[in-house]
C-alpha cells in the first residue's frame, strides 16, 4: 500500500506528483489553475465562510471527512441564503496516511461539490509527522452569492414565528459517537450528512422572507435554538412529541442517557419563519426529506430560554447545552 | 394523558394538607422528574428531595485520587463510565488527567475493558467499578470471565455500594422514599418491606412519566392514611424476589464492606469488595495502592443536599464557583446529580 510521506509535503517533485495524482485528477475545473490564486467575477451581495474538519474516524456510515468538509461549508452559505459558488480546501495530512484513502476523500469531495453546485477553486496540502495530526484534517472556505431579497440572521426570530426542522435530528452525532467510542452498540444508523442548498433554495422560493436559517451541526438543534433565543432576545417553546427522531437514534440515546436535541446533524437546518408560511415551507422541505416538521414556536416570554412542552402537558426547561457528551452509567 | 394518569396528576396538584417530603433516591428519577417537568404538577405542599442514588455523586474524592495514582504511578490503562470523567479528585479529574497524558478510556460496560485487556496484554487495565446493585453484577461477570480465561492484566478498583445501608442512614430525611426501580429489579423488595417495619414508607417507581406520576400519587394518597406502607408501583420490572441469579453472582464474587459515601460518611456494610478468592483482580491489592485522604472542600454542601437537609440552591457555592462546567461537589458532576439538575433545569 502507498502512503503519504513527509516528502509529499516538501514542495518538490513528490508534492507535484501528489497534487497531479489526487487533487488535479479529482478537482479538474477551469477555475482551478496552477497559479497562486483563483481568479473569477462575482457581483452582488456575497457570503463567505470557513470551517475546519477533524472527524474521527475519517469514514463513517453515510459519509466521510471529504463529503463533510464540503457539506459543512456549503450549508453555512445556504443558511445565509447564498448560492454556493466557489470552494477552497486545505489539507493537513499525517505522514503514513494511505494514498488510496486520500483519493477516496478527494473523489467524495468532488462528488459532493458537484451535487451542491460549488466549484473547487484552490487548494493546499501540508504533511505533518506521525502523531502530529489524526490522519487527516481538512479546512474549506466557501463563497456564495446571496439570493435577491433574502436576509436571514440569527437575530431575526420574532414572537409567533414557527420553528421548523428540515428532517429527523441527531443522526450524524449518533453515528459518529458509536463509530468513535466502540460502545458495543450496533445499529445501521447513518449520518444525515448532505449538501442543503437545493433544499434551502426551494424554501426561499416559497417564502423569501424566512427569518432565520441555521444548520444544526456541533451541539445539535438544542444548542442552535439557544443561540437563536439569545441573539434574537426571544423564548422558544418546543413540542417534544413533534420533534422528529429516527427510532434507531432515540434507542441509542435512551441507552446512553443522551438527548437527540444535542446530537450534531450535518444535513439538517433549523428554519424560523412567519407562522403563516409554515405549511408551505414544510411541504417544500418534505419534497427533500419526508420527516421535516414544525417543532415549536417563538415567544416573547421566557427570553433566552428553550422550553419543552412535554407529552404529559407539563413544561420543562431544555437544559442549557455545554461540555462534552458523556454516556451515563445507568 | 390518559384518564388514569390525569387522575393521578390531579391527586398531586390538588393535595392540601400537612407538608409532605418525598425523597427520590435514584439519580435517574431526579433527572427524569426534571426532564418531564413533573415538579410542575405538584401542589405547594409536596416537596421532592433528591437523594444519594447517583453512584457518581456518592463516590469519594479519594477514589479518584486512587485511580490517578494507578494511571500516573503504575502506568495502568484506566477504563471508566463516562460520567465519572469529570468528578474532581483532590487535584485533577480523570478528564484533566487524560489531557495531561494519563491513559483514560471511556467504556460502556466492564466487559469492554476486558476486551482492552485482551487486546493489550502488555498493559495493566483497571476498571473503575462504581455503581449500585444495578451495575455491580456486570463488574462481577467481567471478573469471573477474567479468572476463567486466566487474564492477568485486568483488575477492578471497587467503590460499589448497596442501597439498604443508605436507606437506614437517611431515615427521617423524608416522609417517604421513592425507591429506585432498577435497584429493586435486582435486589427484590424485601428491603423495602423491612423499612416499612421500621416505620419508613415508600413506593418503588419506574422511569416513564406515567410511572413516576403514578408512584408519587400512590405515595401521597397513602401518606394521608398515616400508617407506614410499601407499594411496588413498578411490577412490570420489579419482582418481590428480584433477580436471584444476579444476587448469587454478586455473592460469589464480592462481599459486603464498610463504605465511604461522599456527603454521608462511612456507612457500615454498605459497600462491596472482591472476595479473597478474587484478590488477584483487586487493583488495591495488586498494586498496593496507598490510602488517600481526599481534600476537604470548604463550603460545599453536597453532604446536606444528599441527605435532603438543604436544597442545591441553598449551597453558597451553587452556580457561582460550582457549575456543571466547573463542578466543585460531586452532585454537580453527573447529569443525575441533584445540583446539576437544579442548575440545568433552573
Amino acid at each position: 500500500m502507498e502512503f503519504v510521506t513527509l516528502a509529499h509535503g516538501s514542495g518538490g517533485r513528490q508534492t507535484a506528483e501528489l497534487i497531479d495524482r489526487v487533487f488535479r485528477a479529482h478537482f479538474e475545473s477551469p477555475v482551478l489553475t496552477a497559479d497562486d490564486a483563483a481568479v473569477f467575477e462575482l457581483g452582488g451581495r456575497v457570503a463567505m465562510t470557513t470551517d475546519g474538519f477533524t472527524v474521527s474516524p475519517w469514514k463513517f456510515n453515510g459519509g466521510d471527512i471529504g463529503k463533510l468538509s464540503v457539506c459543512g461549508t456549503v450549508n453555512d452559505l445556504a443558511c445565509m441564503g447564498a448560492r454556493p459558488e466557489y470552494l477552497t480546501c486545505a489539507f493537513i495530512i499525517e505522514e503514513g496516511f494511505p494514498l488510496s484513502h486520500l483519493e477516496e476523500i478527494a473523489e467524495s469531495m468532488r462528488e459532493t461539490a458537484d451535487k451542491a453546485g460549488i466549484r473547487i477553486a484552490a487548494g493546499d496540502t501540508k504533511v505533518v509527522g506521525r502523531g502530529q495530526a489524526d490522519g487527516i484534517f481538512i479546512t474549506t472556505t466557501g463563497i456564495g452569492r446571496i439570493a435577491e431579497g433574502v436576509s436571514t440572521s440569527g437575530s431575526a426570530a420574532r414572537d409567533g414565528d414557527a420553528v421548523i426542522v428540515s428532517g429527523d435530528i441527531g443522526r450524524h452525532g449518533c453515528t459518529i459517537l458509536l463509530a468513535r467510542e466502540d460502545l458495543g452498540i450496533e445499529t445501521d444508523a447513518d449520518s444525515d450528512c448532505a449538501p442543503l442548498w437545493d433544499t434551502v433554495s426551494d424554501v426561499l422560493d416559497v417564502c423569501p422572507d424566512v427569518h432565520v436559517i441555521r444548520d444544526a451541526t456541533r451541539g445539535g438543534v438544542g444548542t442552535v435554538l439557544y443561540e437563536i433565543a439569545s441573539q434574537s432576545g426571544v423564548g422558544i417553546v418546543l413540542d417534544r412529541a413533534a420533534i422528529p427522531v429516527d427510532g434507531r437514534v432515540s434507542g441509542v440515546c435512551g441507552l446512553l442517557g443522551l438527548d437527540p436535541l444535542y446530537l450534531a446533524c450535518e444535513g439538517r437546518v433549523v428554519i424560523i419563519a412567519p407562522n403563516s408560511r409554515a405549511d408551505d415551507i414544510v411541504a417544500a422541505l418534505r419534497a427533500h426529506q419526508p420527516t421535516a416538521a414544525v417543532i415549536g414556536r417563538v415567544t416573547s416570554a421566557d427570553k433566552g430560554r428553550v422550553i419543552l412542552s412535554t407529552e404529559i402537558g407539563t413544561r420543562a426547561i431544555l437544559p442549557f447545552p455545554g461540555g462534552e457528551l458523556l454516556p451515563r452509567i445507568c | 394523558m390518559n384518564e388514569k394518569l390525569r387522575a393521578a396528576a390531579e391527586i398531586l396538584s390538588s393535595y392540601h394538607g400537612p407538608k409532605l417530603r418525598i425523597m427520590e433516591v435514584c439519580g435517574t428519577h431526579t433527572h427524569e422528574i426534571f426532564r418531564h417537568g413533573i415538579r410542575d404538577l405538584l401542589s405547594d405542599d409536596i416537596t421532592l428531595i433528591s437523594g444519594p442514588g447517583c453512584p457518581v455523586c456518592v463516590t469519594d474524592i479519594s477514589y479518584i485520587d486512587e485511580a490517578l495514582y494507578l494511571a500516573f504511578e503504575k502506568n495502568c490503562i484506566i477504563c471508566t463510565f463516562g460520567d465519572l470523567m469529570k468528578v474532581p479528585g483532590s487535584e485533577l479529574s480523570l478528564s484533566k488527567a487524560k489531557a495531561k497524558g494519563a491513559d483514560v478510556r471511556m467504556v460502556y460496560a466492564p466487559s469492554d475493558s476486558l476486551d482492552i485487556a485482551r487486546a493489550e496484554p502488555d498493559r495493566q487495565v483497571v476498571f473503575l467499578s462504581v455503581g449500585f446493585e444495578t451495575t455491580t453484577p456486570a463488574s462481577c461477570i467481567a471478573v469471573e470471565k477474567a479468572k476463567a480465561e486466566g487474564i492477568g492484566n485486568f483488575t477492578l478498583l471497587t467503590a460499589n455500594k448497596t442501597m439498604p445501608g443508605a436507606y437506614r442512614a437517611l431515615m427521617g430525611a423524608a416522609d417517604a422514599f421513592l425507591y429506585p426501580g432498577h435497584v429493586n429489579a435486582i435486589t427484590g423488595t424485601a428491603v423495602c418491606e423491612e423499612m416499612k417495619e421500621l416505620g419508613v414508607s415508600g413506593a418503588v417507581a419506574g422511569f416513564t412519566p406515567g410511572e413516576l406520576i403514578t408512584a408519587l400519587a400512590v405515595t401521597v394518597k397513602l401518606l394521608g392514611e398515616g400508617k407506614p406502607f410499601f407499594v411496588n408501583c413498578y411490577p412490570r420490572v420489579v419482582r418481590p424476589e428480584g433477580s436471584p441469579s444476579a444476587i448469587k453472582l454478586m455473592d460469589r464474587v464480592m462481599a459486603p464492606c464498610d463504605a465511604e459515601w461522599r456527603g454521608l460518611g462511612v456507612i457500615p456494610m454498605s459497600g462491596m469488595e472482591l472476595r479473597d478468592s478474587y484478590a488477584d483482580f483487586d487493583a488495591r491489592r495488586r498494586f498496593d495502592v496507598p490510602s488517600f485522604k481526599g481534600r476537604i472542600i470548604h463550603g460545599c454542601s453536597c453532604g446536606d443536599v444528599l441527605q435532603g437537609k438543604c436544597r442545591p440552591t441553598e449551597c453558597r457555592l451553587f452556580g457561582k464557583v460550582c457549575t456543571p462546567d466547573h463542578p466543585v461537589g460531586a452532585c454537580m458532576v453527573s447529569d443525575e446529580g441533584a445540583c446539576s439538575a437544579y442548575y440545568m433545569y433552573g
